[in-house]
């Protein structure tokens, strides 16, 4: 649920209750100031009988109080309190039932108990009250609406910067150079929020790049040293004493030579792709770079026995030379060191997607992992990052890859279009 | 040959050296861009390998220096930046060839044999080994007038032993130099046994010869 509506449904409940808690106030308010005043008028209007009866020496005929009805019986009830309540009345005028307000009083007139009645309407009251009523209503209906109105406009205009920083902060690429932009807003917490996020974002933006910086330089670094490793060894082979033994040794010693170097190589790879500092793009005919590698490789496939069938289109694409080589490098790579002996390897490029399928144990790889560093089958001797580069690869240029187990062959699977 | 190696790394500087020392050639090495100028300018050499990296400058500054005093040495450049400006740069302001370390010693001796035969021999594309003769345009190998046939890995294979002869070369090197450094893909080297094994009964068939020697494991020797 939204801010804005979390926000009018409380204010909503609350303007609600409060309105019909004021109603309900202002009703009773209203009522017992109208009854005060009717039963004014009564107290008045006992009195005036009161005074007719003093003047006149009888009681007035009922018609004198044009709208009122007065009732005088005669009583054996020597005291009675005077009291007021809300009666019914039988009016003659329009024939029918009215609510009164009402008086009984007990008068003394010569010597005798009168118990007077005077019932006066109640009608205009109860119009005052419903006008009143109608009125609160529509001012609660337009008060509402405004609000609903407000909360509408005033909210997301006043919650726009939010919503900005939070998309540019969706939009924050860590491998991006460019920062998340300043929001201006003249409320203090978006202020504070904004400046929080420029802060956070441009400090792992810049740990980010020191630890590129620090891969290049490491694996840079490292290049001399398996330099003067690799040509030691080179001159050590050249001894003529050497025995069995040591040179097995000295073989185990350039594999692993060999092994880190590759796996340097990898991680600047890596990092190059994600920095942009690429060779430029060309168009290059994919099924050339394929048959290329077929060729270069064909001596290790059979010596492998692994027997490859081919289904080549002819496609363009554009990118660099280097990259595209190294990427069917590795699919080749992929496809060769995790095949069985004898195996097959088939590989087909039509309507714009390369797939890459191989034999090898049936067990599905585990898709989400497959391309992250490192990540490779325990028997595995390659660096773990040949899938990585191959996904790094795709990304840079925007091909969507894939990765499925069809009928025990391991199938990736490039879209170039 | 007179060769001089500008490599501020001992190490790899001395075996450099050592691996080209041999009957004919004489090696020299300097470890900064002060001392590398200062040969160059008292010397000539028929071959230079250069680092780009030195402790105090780039050692782009020897290619410039030669180029203006118009010397016609054949430089190498060796550099642990894989980069591709770097190797662009080099060979634009003249250098014949760029390697990355690490490299093996036979790549950077086929290399720079290689280089030097570009320079040296202009028009005589010929290399003769014993009484092998390989005429380097046609890429074809002939024994007392009578063609070997070759397929293109043998024929690569025999540049590359040829340069290094003499030496024991690794099947890492031999790997690496006609399947690209690329080659994560396989953990033992034991294919290439089939390759000279191809090769070596080829010219032994041919010339009666066997030019190859098998050190325990780690790999070949060409004499």
């Amino acid at each position: 649920m939204k801010l804005s509506a979390h926000y009018n449904k409380v204010s909503i409940i609350v303007s609600i209750a409060t309105l019909l808690i004021s109603a309900v106030i202002y009703y009773l308010a209203i009522n017992t100031i109208a009854q005060n005043q009717l039963d004014d008028n009564l107290s008045e209007e006992t009195e005036e009988v009161k005074n007719y009866v003093n003047l006149n020496g009888r009681f007035p005929k009922q018609v004198d109080f044009d709208e009122d009805q007065t009732l005088i019986r005669k009583t054996n009830i020597t005291a009675f309190k005077t009291r007021y309540f809300d009666t019914v009345y039988n009016d003659l005028k329009d024939k029918k039932i009215q609510p009164g307000r009402a008086v009984a009083t007990l008068m003394l007139y010569k010597s005798e108990n009168y118990l007077v009645t005077i019932i006066v309407s109640r009608e205009s009251t109860e119009y005052l009250i419903q006008t009143i009523f109608i009125i609160t209503l529509i001012l609660s209906l337009i008060l509402l609406t405004t609000l609903l109105v407000a909360n509408k406009y005033l909210l997301s205009g006043l919650w726009r910067p939010f919503y900005i920083i939070l998309s540019r902060v969706k939009e924050f690429n860590v491998a991006d150079s460019t920062q998340i932009a300043t929001v201006e807003s003249r409320v203090n917490e978006f202020q504070e929020l904004n400046d929080a996020v420029v802060t956070m974002s441009t400090r792992v933006s810049t740990d980010y790049q020191s630890l590129k910086a620090f891969t290049e330089n490491a694996s840079h670094e490292m290049m001399t040293p398996i330099a003067v490793i690799t040509s030691k060894l080179d001159t050590l082979i050249q001894d003529e004493r050497l025995i069995s033994d040591q040179l097995s040794q000295i073989t185990d010693i350039y594999a692993a030579t060999s092994r880190l170097s590759r796996l340097n190589q990898s991680l600047l790879l890596l990092v190059k792709i994600e920095n942009g500092l690429l060779p430029e793009d060309e168009p290059i005919n994919l099924k050339n770079v394929l048959l290329e590698k077929l060729q270069q490789f064909q001596e290790i496939v059979m010596d492998k026995r692994i027997e490859i069938f081919t289904e080549i289109d002819d496609l363009e694409v554009v990118a660099s030379k280097y990259l595209i080589d190294i990427l069917v490098n590795n699919l080749f790579s992929n496809a060769i060191r995790h095949n069985q002996m004898p195996g097959l390897i088939n590989i087909k490029l039509t309507n714009g997607v390369l797939e890459f399928q191989n034999s090898g144990n049936g067990n599905p790889l585990e898709q989400n992992l497959i391309f992250k560093r490192f990540y490779k089958g325990k028997s595995s001797e390659g660096t773990g990052l040949g899938l990585a580069v191959i996904k790094n690869i795709c990304i840079h240029y925007n091909y969507k890859i894939g990765y499925q187990l069809i009928g025990g062959l391991h199938s990736f699977t490039i879209h170039f279009l | 040959m007179k060769l001089l190696i500008i490599e501020d790394e001992q190490g790899l500087r001395e075996n450099i050296e050592k691996y080209f020392t041999e009957e004919g050639s004489i090696c020299e090495g300097c470890k900064d861009l002060k001392s590398a100028l200062y040969k160059v300018a008292l010397y000539t050499y028929d071959c230079i390998i250069l680092d780009i990296n030195l402790p105090d400058g780039e050692g782009f500054a020897v290619l410039e220096y030669l180029k203006a005093y118009r010397k016609d040495e054949c430089v190498l450049i060796i550099s642990a930046r894989n980069g591709l400006d770097d190797k662009l740069k080099g060979l634009n302001i003249g250098a014949d060839d760029y390697i990355t370390k690490p490299f093996h010693l036979a790549e950077l001796r086929a290399r720079l044999m290689a280089v030097f035969r570009r320079k040296n021999y202009g028009s005589n594309n010929t290399l003769n080994y014993q009484e092998l003769i390989i005429d380097l345009l046609g890429r074809t190998v002939t024994f007392q007038q009578k063609e070997i046939i070759l397929t293109r890995k043998e024929y690569e294979m025999l540049l590359y032993f040829i340069a290094n002869k003499g030496k024991v070369v690794s099947k890492n090197a031999i790997a690496e130099h006609l399947w690209g450094d690329n080659m994560d893909m396989i953990d033992s080297f034991d294919f290439i046994y089939t390759h000279i094994k191809n090769l070596r009964k080829k010219l032994l068939d041919s010339s009666g010869n066997d030019f190859f020697n098998s050190v325990y494991g780690v790999g070949y020797k060409f004499i």
